[in-house]
């Protein structure tokens, strides 16, 4: 009986201990002062990039090129769904927060991968998404965790808890074509920037912001201009009604010039443009806009009228450089297109382009950075071959990664062409008109029947201020996964055949892999639980987290 | 630490200790509610197929190939759909979706997904209605024992491994794709049959057909059909420049032989 009482003794104390540890480990708040300097919070993933300057760099290195071989599964979150994680997890103080298909919030305790909470979203059936009914995760400000759904709605919901604040509807998700988003908002300040889809289904793109404490529309930029507004003439006819230029990845922050960075996607309909005559103005671009007004400051646009569907929503990153013997604030931008460019982030300027990719498409670039193309790219009726990048890009979505240590920017790389087609197209007000099947791209792109070998993937380093590639690291099949650089003098990523790898850094050899077995369409992230250091990297539907085998 | 507090703290600790609920998945069931406007499909002309094949190049060959042949989706050349073949159940996995996976519902009118239907029913049904002109007797006798055909083909449970099966070619491929199949086997290879060659660091050469690979390591039938598995670190060299094994049957079989043959895999339509 006293060995029980005992017993029961220790147990409490022990769980007090446990309990202790537990709630004691969590912060305050993540206020807007902790996710301007999330660099200085390494332990924590504070934001989709993990910091507003887009750099997905973590500032560890208890995992380093020495001890990297011994890096071990530590835990396995299962999602239990058909689809595929998509979603970059924050950690805050020990606890994970990660989205899963379509729409569900989980709170992990990061230490096991055990469920504290969950919330749910239930989309309509029919929702409007092109790729898979995937989201690619949160934003945090205070304790209001940020998420947007299929359904076009922006949902806050308490972090401790899971329970819902407010929902907010976007955009009605059945207009046009259909709208969805997929994205992972950004909080700033004390709102929460959210960006749509919807560039294959004849939408009109927009990037919108909430107040994150009620949920109350702010600001609304059209990334087609309306009548009236400037370049609105870059677009024939009634065509930029229908234009999409979506926003559906996420963006970088500026404090100081306090600019928001944002890309656009393709212009509809994708393949064919004749009846889109003009630059198609915001497509393919990044815009920098006033984060407190969402007024334009300036614009860049990449891909002037495309037609290979080269959406330029990659991430933003932000460097402060000298570059031709000037210190300068640099936006860094690896596109679609198969070019790295370097632009002034304060104004928009111009300063380099230079393929990272096999390229078929440009000869040169004016000094404003406008693509000096060669004939002869455009998709064709009986299905254009030659070009090169294919339609996925020499980039997409998934996250480059910059690191202050070696000062080399790791790009993901897609090696590929394909076969592009164009069909013939009806007005798309007539289209319009027809409803939602008339909603079609107008044209397609088919995998020809290239030997596998013929296309592959790459992990390169390229010098930010030259655009010269230090090293590449070659991959079996062009990559769905982003990279990560960490102060251990490492880059995490992935392989679509689901192998998680990790390079050195400075010479791109691969030091250390793990066969996860199903396809990687995510990005890695890094965070301490206990002190020690964990890394995390979404395997089809199933979260993987290392750690130190010693550990 | 007060004894309210460490109670607080326990109680705290228990309650966020506690396992949780997952959110239920709406469930497969579902897709019993949901029905086709007909059992037979009343949109099953060549013409509505053609509709329906470019109405598959914008909704469906993003996932599944411009040929149905399939990639991020399933093959749809095999025949074998997973959740039905009938007319109503494809215009219901098609209008619908797959609840749970990336498939998502197709966004067209009920005639329109009907002629998605007629075109899906005919891929890799290439040309089967055309009539072969051999006798398909005599091309089994070549099927068995000139062809080969055996080592390496299956028929019901009768053959070999390193070809694809072929107990129903018939509805699937027509004639004349079945005689570029034999004239030249490398036109149109499946991805899990394609040749390879490997060398490994003590100067082994194993050939067989490449069943999958990464970058760490590739997995091949060999040609004794024993299943191999190597890590590349230990391969000295990976060809891949004679991509089909099977033999160009032009010059080793007779016109009227290769006519037979064709004739023969045409025949073969029924369960075994």
């Amino acid at each position: 009986m006293r060995a029980r009482r005992i017993w029961i003794s220790m147990m409490v104390l022990l769980l007090t201990f446990a309990a202790a540890t537990l709630l004691d480990a969590q912060g305050p708040p993540v206020s807007y002062q902790r996710l301007m300097k999330a660099e200085e919070e390494p332990g924590n993933w504070l934001m989709y990039s993990s910091t507003y300057n887009g750099w997905r760099y973590s500032r560890l290195d208890q995992i380093n090129t020495e001890n990297v071989h011994r890096l071990r599964v530590k835990w396995l979150f299962q999602a239990r769904t058909l689809e595929k994680f998509e979603t970059t997890p924050l950690v805050v103080d020990g606890i994970m927060y990660l989205t899963r298909p379509e729409n569900d919030i989980f709170a992990l305790d990061a230490e096991t991968g055990r469920v504290l909470w969950t919330y749910s979203h239930r989309n309509p059936a029919r929702t409007f998404n092109c790729c898979g009914k995937v989201n690619r995760g949160l934003a945090i400000l205070g304790n209001r965790l940020f998420m947007n759904t299929l359904d076009m709605h922006v949902i806050a919901v308490d972090a401790k808890s899971g329970r819902e604040l407010w929902k907010t509807k976007m955009f009605d998700h059945t207009a046009a074509g259909g709208y969805a988003a997929t994205g992972a908002p950004l909080a700033v300040k004390d709102k929460v920037i959210v960006g749509m889809a919807g560039g294959e289904r004849g939408v009109s793109g927009f990037l919108d912001a909430y107040d994150a404490a009620t949920g109350k529309h702010v600001w609304r930029f059209n990334t087609i201009p309306q009548p009236g507004e400037p370049n609105f003439g870059t677009w024939a006819g009634d065509s930029w009604k229908t234009g999409g230029a979506s926003t559906w990845n996420n963006g970088s922050f500026d404090p100081g010039l306090n600019l928001v960075y944002w890309g656009t996607s393709n212009p509809w309909p994708d393949y064919n443009g004749d009846f889109r005559a003009g630059d198609n103005l915001y497509s393919c671009s990044v815009l920098a806009l006033d984060v407190d007004t969402g007024k334009l400051r300036w614009y860049f646009q990449f891909t002037p009228h495309d037609l290979h569907d080269w959406d330029s929503t990659q991430i933003p990153i932000l460097l402060d450089s000298e570059f031709r013997g000037h210190q300068r604030k640099l936006i860094l931008w690896p596109n679609r297109n198969g070019f790295f460019y370097v632009l002034d982030r304060a104004n928009g300027e111009f300063l380099l382009a230079k393929e990272f990719v096999k390229q078929t498409w440009v000869k040169g670039f004016d000094d404003k950075g406008r693509p000096i193309e060669i004939p002869g790219h455009e998709p064709t009726p009986e299905g254009n071959d030659s070009v090169w990048p294919g339609v996925d890009g020499a980039a997409n979505w998934m996250s480059h990664s910059y690191s202050p240590t070696t000062r080399l920017l790791y790009v993901s790389a897609r090696e590929e062409r394909r076969v592009f087609t164009k069909d013939a197209v009806r007005h798309p007000t007539t289209a319009a008109e027809e409803g939602a099947g008339g909603f079609r791209a107008f044209g397609r792109f088919r995998r020809p029947r290239f030997a596998p070998e013929e296309s592959w993937g790459k992990v390169v380093a390229i010098d930010p201020t030259t655009g010269t590639i230090r090293w590449e690291h070659r991959i079996l099949t062009p990559p769905w996964s982003g990279v990560m650089a960490t102060a251990g003098n490492l880059v995490f990523g992935g392989t679509l055949e689901g192998n998680v790898f990790a390079l050195d850094a400075r010479t791109g050899k691969r030091l250390w892999r793990f066969p996860g077995n199903d396809r990687i369409y995510a990005s890695p992230i890094s965070f301490l639980s206990n002190g020690k250091q964990l890394v995390s990297m979404p395997v089809g539907d199933v979260l993987i987290t290392f750690s130190l085998e010693a550990q | 630490m007060t004894g309210m507090g460490t109670l607080l703290k326990v109680s705290c600790c228990l309650l966020v200790l506690l396992p949780t609920l997952w959110p239920q998945r709406p469930a497969l069931d579902a897709r019993q509610a949901r029905v086709a406007p007909a059992e037979k499909n009343p949109f099953d002309t060549q013409q509505d197929a053609e509709v329906g094949n470019r109405l598959f190049q914008t909704h469906c060959s993003y996932c599944h190939g411009a040929y149905g042949e399939g990639g991020r989706g399933r093959d749809l050349t095999t025949g074998q759909y997973r959740f039905g073949g009938s007319d109503a159940e494809l215009f219901i996995t098609i209008r619908y979706g797959i609840e749970g996976s990336e498939m998502g519902s197709v966004r067209a009118t009920n005639d329109d997904i009907w002629r998605v239907v007629a075109f899906v029913k005919r891929l890799g049904r290439g040309n089967v209605e055309d009539t072969a002109s051999g006798n398909a007797e005599a091309g089994r006798v070549v099927y068995e024992t000139k062809g080969g055909c055996k080592a390496c083909h299956v028929i019901g449970s009768d053959g070999g491994n390193l070809g694809p099966e072929l107990t129903h070619i018939g509805r699937r491929r027509g004639p004349k794709f079945l005689e570029e199949s034999l004239v030249k086997p490398e036109a149109d290879l499946p991805v899990n049959y394609r040749g390879i060659r490997v060398v490994t660091s003590s100067g082994e050469t194993v050939a067989g057909v490449r069943l999958n690979e990464d970058d760490i390591s590739i997995q091949l039938r060999d040609t004794r059909d024993n299943l191999r598995s190597f890590l590349k670190d230990n391969l000295k060299e990976i060809r891949r420049d004679d991509p089909s094994l099977m033999p160009a049957y032009g010059s080793i079989l007779t016109r009227k032989e290769l006519e037979d043959l064709i004739a023969y895999l045409s025949s073969l339509r029924e369960p075994l």
